[in-house]
């Protein structure tokens, strides 16, 4: 039967592929005709093909389970119907998203030094001084081109309405820009067609930009300096993405017990050769365990006397220590109002309303409509810990009042966002499945982001929740010249 | 050639070439072994511990079998065959069983994902899967013989596929060090374990002592090789000659001397594992052993494992101290 497309239910949310009417957005339409044209066994096909180049390139995710020597490595669920964003747009996402990181990092030197944000009563002490992600240790470093978050992931979802809002800021150790590469070489090898007929933007010019931001940080004298990549190791679930980096930058990879500080206070690596000086550790582990003798003690995974080689301005680390401070799910909700105060510009793109929760009004205003609102604790990430409002039942909704009552702090809400949908391959139908964006934004002595970025998409009907370990699946992103 | 090579990748891929070896080496010789035993009157009494002897540790398998194993007095060795098969090559409770070994290879060549080719992870990891399924009790004599075979096959596409893929840097030296430190050991105890128990050329049973040195040539892939070689008929002095001494023979001690000094000789810092090596090959190639017999053939071979145990530790001290 293959895909009919005039059976496509496009009315019900925001499609990017696909207008209300059933007709092709624009720059879509070729796309559109193309795979309209293959029947069920030429769908069957791609479908297979891509799965192939999947195994046969070895892109996995790790999935735990119970003991770690059963972990294994799953391959990555993928559709093959791409994703598509017009140049027009992605240019002033693309700005946009600089202007946020731009003024993010500002943020972050600026509570690392002056605090001249909390001087001028624009954020609350309080909110600093509370989170979880502040780390007073970092207080009066300097890192090159004051600069803390050197590889951003923000999120960006679509409402009903075509509306573009960022999501959240994944400012400390974002993942996922392997996938984003390999997701386009497999495209390329099922859809070779696809690729002289439209003209779509290449993505691989990433891992050299990522390597240039790298070296633009490089605290030392050399003019080559080594970069190594620290790895949590094979456990980790982006332990794929770890290798991919470091190979696609001629990098290092490096684990903990690879490294360590001499007595100079520089950081070696042990080689074969003794021991080599590394001078920008892009780091793939959390703050807390980078240092046993700052942070968590019992790590395994850091170096000893990391954060004292970094204070000393012996060592670059990217992303730097303190970051997760602008990261703070409450935090966000002051963006727009750190864009004006950094840059004195009104922010490109909209934040999604938020309510503080230590705020009486929005508190109340949220006790009163739990549900209808996402409630997020502010320190996590991966969607731990939040209430979906809409879907939860009256006694979890009770619950989490108390909760949001007994520390009021730790919450923000959101209104729930109908994210927007495109077309998936099911069987050898299409449907609409949920999906957002996850473009990587990198900061050195200049900016770059990716081109278009990670698209994850939920593969179960109906559902928001796009992520790998919970049944999400995702898509090649074209960012396309009409 | 790459100085910036970590002190655990090359630790671990030196590893992932020993272990590599050494599931071969517990393949061919149980393969071997069993071909041999049909050949040999069952009073020899020669069964199958002395492969427990060769490859493992004798308390291992006393405290796994040793109830069952029983006496060798009372039980024919044959019925040795099925817990020594067992403990040698599906017993995870073996740390030196083909599983064990196997398991170990793959879980190196995970963390070596950096490093190897790409496509090297999925051939270890089919290697490993096709060994635990294939060889499970029970396992009837041709099901096991065949799956050896097949093992066998396995192991060399690997050794293959690294070869012809793989960067030969630093890292690769290393996977041949494992590979060769390896095979020398190998050698070495097989032809000390195999000649410990060799019939007297004066006994009633002479003509089997003739078998038994083809036994040793086939556990090493060596009989054609002899032949094309010695052009003798099979005997003791020609044969050890051989595979102590002859220099192209892949697995004679030699050989694998040689090729031990051609990976140190590309690595840094390698002064003191390369004078010992050095003067091991010397050595070698002016002993006289030909006429090693008995006790003095154990001694000349027991001193070789020693050299060769003072050189993996010089290695490891040298490159990966802390790994």
């Amino acid at each position: 039967m293959a895909i009919q497309w005039q059976d496509y239910p496009a009315d019900k949310t925001w499609d990017e592929l696909i207008c209300p009417s059933g007709r092709a957005r624009k720059g879509v339409a070729a796309l559109k005709r193309m795979l309209g044209a293959l029947d069920d066994d030429e769908l069957k096909e791609r479908k297979y093909a891509a799965e192939l180049a999947i195994r046969s390139m070895g892109i996995t995710f790790t999935v735990y389970s119970g003991e770690q020597s059963d972990t294994i490595d799953r391959e990555w669920p993928f559709d093959i119907i791409p994703r598509l964003i017009l140049k027009t747009e992605w240019d002033h996402i693309t700005k946009g998203l600089i202007q946020r990181v731009k003024a993010l990092n500002c943020f972050i030197d600026d509570i690392y030094h002056q605090q001249s944000i909390l001087k001028d009563g624009i954020i609350p002490r309080a909110y600093i001084e509370k989170s979880n992600d502040f780390r007073p240790e970092c207080m009066g470093i300097s890192p090159t081109h004051d600069t803390w978050s050197h590889v951003c992931g923000s999120d960006l979802v679509r409402d009903d309405d075509g509306k573009l809002y960022v999501l959240e800021d994944n400012l400390r150790v974002p993942s996922g820009v392997s996938y984003m590469l390999e997701n386009r070489e497999v495209m390329k090898r099922v859809f070779p067609e696809l690729f002289t007929t439209n003209v779509i933007h290449p993505v691989n010019d990433y891992p050299a930009e990522l390597a240039k931001c790298l070296r633009s940080l490089n605290p030392n004298s050399t003019s080559t300096p080594q970069i190594a990549v620290l790895t949590p190791g094979i456990y980790n679930a982006a332990y794929f993405e770890h290798t991919y980096l470091a190979n696609a930058m001629a990098a290092e990879l490096v684990e903990g017990r690879d490294l360590e500080v001499g007595k100079d206070e520089y950081l070696y690596m042990r080689t074969i050769r003794g021991l080599v000086r590394v001078d920008v550790l892009y780091r793939r582990i959390d703050d807390t365990y980078l240092d046993p003798e700052v942070f968590n003690a019992d790590s395994t995974l850091g170096v000893a006397g990391i954060m004292r080689a970094w204070r000393a301005g012996k060592v670059a680390l990217a992303n730097a220590p303190g970051c997760g401070v602008a990261d703070d799910k409450v935090i966000y909700t002051y963006v727009p109002d750190i864009i004006r105060y950094y840059l004195n510009e009104s922010p490109l793109l909209s934040n999604v309303p938020s309510y503080r929760c230590v705020e009486k009004q929005h508190r109340d205003f949220v006790l009163d409509n739990l549900d209808k609102l996402v409630v997020k604790p502010a320190n996590e990430s991966g969607g731990y810990g939040m209430l979906i409002g809409p879907k939860a039942t009256r006694k979890e909704q009770n619950q989490f009042a108390k909760q949001i009552r007994a520390n009021p702090r730790n919450y923000m809400a959101q209104p729930m966002l109908n994210l927007s949908t495109a077309p998936t391959l099911i069987d050898t139908h299409a449907e609409p499945r949920h999906l957002d964006l996850r473009p990587f934004i990198l900061s050195g002595a200049s900016h770059y982001v990716s081109t278009g970025g990670l698209t994850r998409v939920a593969m179960r009907k109906g559902s928001i929740v796009v992520n790998s370990s919970q049944g999400g699946g995702s898509k090649d992103t074209w960012v396309i010249d009409t | 050639m790459s100085s910036r090579t970590l002190s655990t990748t090359a630790s671990r891929t030196y590893w992932l070439g020993r272990y590599l070896e050494r599931a071969g080496s517990i393949t061919r010789l149980v393969s071997v072994n069993a071909n041999l035993l049909m050949d040999l009157p069952t009073k020899l009494q020669l069964g199958w511990l002395p492969l427990v002897e060769i490859l493992a540790n004798q308390d291992t398998y006393q405290a796994l079998y040793g109830a069952s194993g029983g006496d060798a007095k009372v039980i024919s060795p044959s019925s040795y065959e099925k817990s020594v098969t067992r403990f040698l090559l599906s017993d995870t409770r073996n740390p030196g069983s083909l599983i064990s070994v196997l398991t170990y290879a793959r879980a190196n060549a995970r963390t070596l994902r950096g490093t190897l080719p790409r496509a090297a992870y999925e051939h270890i990891n089919d290697a490993h899967s096709y060994a635990k399924e294939s060889i499970q009790e029970p396992l009837s004599r041709t099901r096991r013989s065949n799956a050896l075979q097949h093992v066998v096959e396995r192991l060399q596409h690997i050794d293959g596929f690294l070869s012809a893929t793989m960067l030969h840097d630093a890292s690769w030296q290393f996977l041949r060090l494992g590979n060769f430190i390896e095979r020398a050991d190998m050698t070495t105890r097989i032809i000390d374990l195999r000649s410990s128990n060799l019939l007297s050329a004066q006994s009633a049973l002479a003509p089997f002592s003739d078998i038994q040195w083809r036994s040793i040539l086939n556990s090493l892939d060596a009989m054609q090789g002899y032949f094309i070689s010695q052009q003798n008929p099979i005997n003791q002095s020609d044969v050890l000659e051989f595979l102590l001494k002859n220099s192209e023979l892949p697995r004679s001690l030699l050989r694998c001397f040689s090729t031990i000094r051609n990976c140190l000789r590309s690595l840094p810092r390698n002064t003191e594992p390369l004078k010992l090596i050095n003067s091991m090959r010397q050595q070698l190639q002016r002993a006289r052993v030909h006429n090693l017999k008995n006790e003095k053939l154990h001694r000349y071979v027991g001193a070789r494992q020693k050299q060769l145990s003072t050189l993996h530790q010089k290695i490891t001290h040298t490159y990966f101290p802390d790994a």
